[in-house]
């Protein structure tokens, strides 16, 4: 009877356009969205071309410093600033007047960088030519020094080096607040239809009284509509995990060298579907819960609204934490351990303690949800409008 | 068939009680078609809701078929079909067919059966011609014959409709009448509430009238008839009324 109730309820909810729309369709068109634009983000302006305004009378050697950048065009005006504003450049770099005379008379002169920070072109632009002008300057150090008969490695008396505790890439950080963030939003969005039509839906339309008088357990329709809400929700965080793996390691550069999974790849593809299923099994149990609450769809999803949205508080806090500093806490609590899980796989970690732990958390949970479920189910004032 | 005794059923509404239902008593006989009147929120659903297992009763007892509603639900839910509200309770996004073999499964029919029931039914309500078309563009009277048509498919010997014509048109009201002819011969038990007192008059042996919460009457139509002194159904019940508001008055 379980069985036939819930393929039943399986080919109502794919028949229905929102929950094909919510399960396949947006999370393709979130990740993809989200996928290129971190891939923009982290890609440092990489194969970008820029133009940066200059004076008419812009000083020979400075604009040398220039030749070997082959993405910035300089643009000569008689005022930087207004082909600035007016937006035909990213940047304007303007000298002071006799510039090369006061350089060589080892007098103090300006450079003044004119930039937009709410540009990331103009900001990409702002950082290129600070290091062309600062390479310019240690070189005219150095002249300077030699003219005098000193050593350039005088104004160097140590050099600084820095190493990274880990051997990750530190776009993989990145990535790990993406991924779950968008699975965890996913399999709400994707198995609030669903939900909200199986309990709510069933009251506003009248069936569940027709459900109800049919000599099979509340409990049996109960179990076949939680199923059916967790497949759903699994569909959806499968897809998303193959959509996300699909375009990180075919249509990006700068995302794909941030995961470097190794020979644990396929091992880390099957934790992370398992733990989207169980999350999609927790998720199921809490969406369950505010439709019996609710005595229409719309009542519903104002309940599970609120509900998913906790989904994204976990990306805020974990965002500072670095996966050495997790601990049990970020394991135990469902939705973090989602965040915290997540980011160890990204990095290539495999900690079975933490996975035991994470899925004991959301089954727990889960049965904790179910029960509350179960006993609003059995009470005819959550069954019946 | 049917034994109401000394029922009471109370909602919590917020931190009071409300009764719906005081120390009704009542009883439907085998093959006897009940037309249940009264105003809206007299309680004629919750009474309904209450012999169909739905509700649980404060107080009393319901027993239908010989089994109590309380300690065999599933059993009398075997016996009985139930229409709440016309053409409602219908899936939209499945067929109609896919609507019956469903309810078919769910009350335990066999494949053989249920494809027996379903030709039998469609061909009692004119349904082939869109018996395989989605249940979510069909018009009043097509729901209602597809929703009447779930009740039925697993044959019940009881069928209780709550205000069935409610909001249809003419030829859907009479398709529903035809039906009711057609399951009183085959010596079906109905009981059926409504506000329309010519529809009561026509198909019904029996009434109960309630008001608020209580019965004020039950017996045979004829009966009333007799002691009241008119034929007029409808005169009769505003007259029940008014000598019930009267007594709660006093």
């Amino acid at each position: 009877m379980l069985l036939k109730i819930y393929l039943k309820e399986l080919k109502d909810c794919f028949r229905d356009r929102r929950t094909l729309l919510l399960t396949v369709f947006l999370p393709v068109i979130m990740m993809t969205g989200l996928t290129f634009f971190y891939e923009k983000m982290i890609s440092d302006g990489e194969g970008e071309n820029y133009k940066l305004a200059v004076n008419e009378s812009f000083d020979q050697q400075v604009a040398n410093a220039f030749n070997g950048v082959k993405n910035i065009e300089l643009v000569r005006d008689a005022d930087p600033e207004k082909v600035l504003q007016e937006g035909d450049v990213q940047a304007a770099l303007i000298l002071d007047a006799n510039f090369s005379s006061k350089i060589e008379n080892g007098e103090k002169a300006t450079v003044t960088i004119i930039g937009d920070s709410f540009s990331q072109k103009s900001s990409n632009l702002n950082s290129i030519v600070r290091n062309i002008l600062a390479i310019y300057e240690k070189k005219i150090i150095s002249e300077r020094l030699q003219a005098n008969g000193m050593k350039p490695a005088v104004m160097e008396p140590f050099t600084i080096e820095e190493k990274e505790v880990s051997n990750q890439n530190p776009n993989a950080s990145l990535l790990a607040m993406l991924i779950p963030m968008i699975l965890a939003i996913a399999i709400g969005v994707g198995a609030g239809p669903a939900a909200s039509d199986l309990f709510a839906g069933e009251k506003e339309k009248k069936t569940m009284e027709a459900l109800l008088m049919t000599p099979v357990k509340r409990s049996t329709l109960l179990l076949s509509k939680w199923l059916t809400i967790a497949t759903v929700g699994s569909i959806t965080g499968i897809i998303t995990l193959v959509v996300v793996a699909f375009e990180i390691n075919l249509l990006t550069e700068n995302l794909k060298k941030a995961i470097s999974l190794g020979d644990k790849a396929v091992l880390i593809v099957i934790i992370a579907v398992l733990v989207s299923i169980v999350y999609a099994m927790f998720t199921a149990s809490l969406l369950m819960v505010t439709s019996i609450l609710g005595k229409t769809i719309k009542e519903s999803q104002s309940y599970s609204t609120p509900v998913m949205m906790l989904a994204v508080f976990p990306a805020m806090i974990l965002a500072g934490i670095g996966v050495n500093e997790l601990s049990f806490q970020h394991f135990a609590i469902p939705i973090m351990n989602l965040f915290s899980l997540l980011k160890e796989l990204v990095f290539g970690i495999v900690n079975y303690d933490h996975i035991v732990v994470t899925i004991a958390s959301n089954l727990i949970s889960m049965i904790v949800f179910f029960i509350v479920g179960r006993i609003l189910f059995l009470k005819d004032k959550w069954v019946m409008n | 068939m049917i034994e109401i005794h000394e029922v009471t059923k109370k909602f919590q509404d917020k931190k009071k009680f409300v009764t719906a239902l005081k120390y009704v008593t009542f009883s439907v006989k085998e093959g006897q078609v009940v037309g249940l009147l009264g105003e809206n929120g007299a309680g004629k659903t919750t009474l309904l809701r209450t012999i169909a297992t739905l509700l649980t009763p404060t107080e009393g007892t319901v027993t239908v078929a010989g089994y109590d509603t309380l300690k065999y639900p599933n059993e009398v839910k075997k016996r009985m079909g139930v229409l709440f509200g016309g053409e409602t309770g219908l899936y939209d996004r499945l067929t109609a067919r896919e609507n019956l073999e469903y309810f078919a499964a769910l009350y335990g029919l066999s494949k053989h059966e249920t494809k027996v029931r379903i030709d039998d039914l469609s061909k009692m309500f004119g349904m082939r011609d869109y018996l395989n078309r989605k249940v979510g563009g069909f018009s009043k009277g097509m729901r209602q014959k597809v929703a009447i048509a779930r009740t039925l498919i697993h044959n019940p010997e009881i069928i209780l409709f709550d205000e069935p014509t409610t909001g249809l048109d003419i030829t859907s009201s009479n398709v529903f009448r035809q039906l009711v002819h057609q399951l009183k011969r085959e010596g079906k038990t109905i009981v059926f509430s409504s506000h329309i007192m010519e529809e009561v008059s026509m198909l019904c042996d029996s009434v109960a009238m309630m008001h608020k919460g209580e019965l004020v009457y039950q017996g045979n139509l004829e009966a009333l008839y007799q002691s009241e002194g008119s034929r007029d159904l409808n005169y009769i019940f505003m007259s029940k009324l008014v000598r019930g508001n009267e007594h709660y008055a006093s």
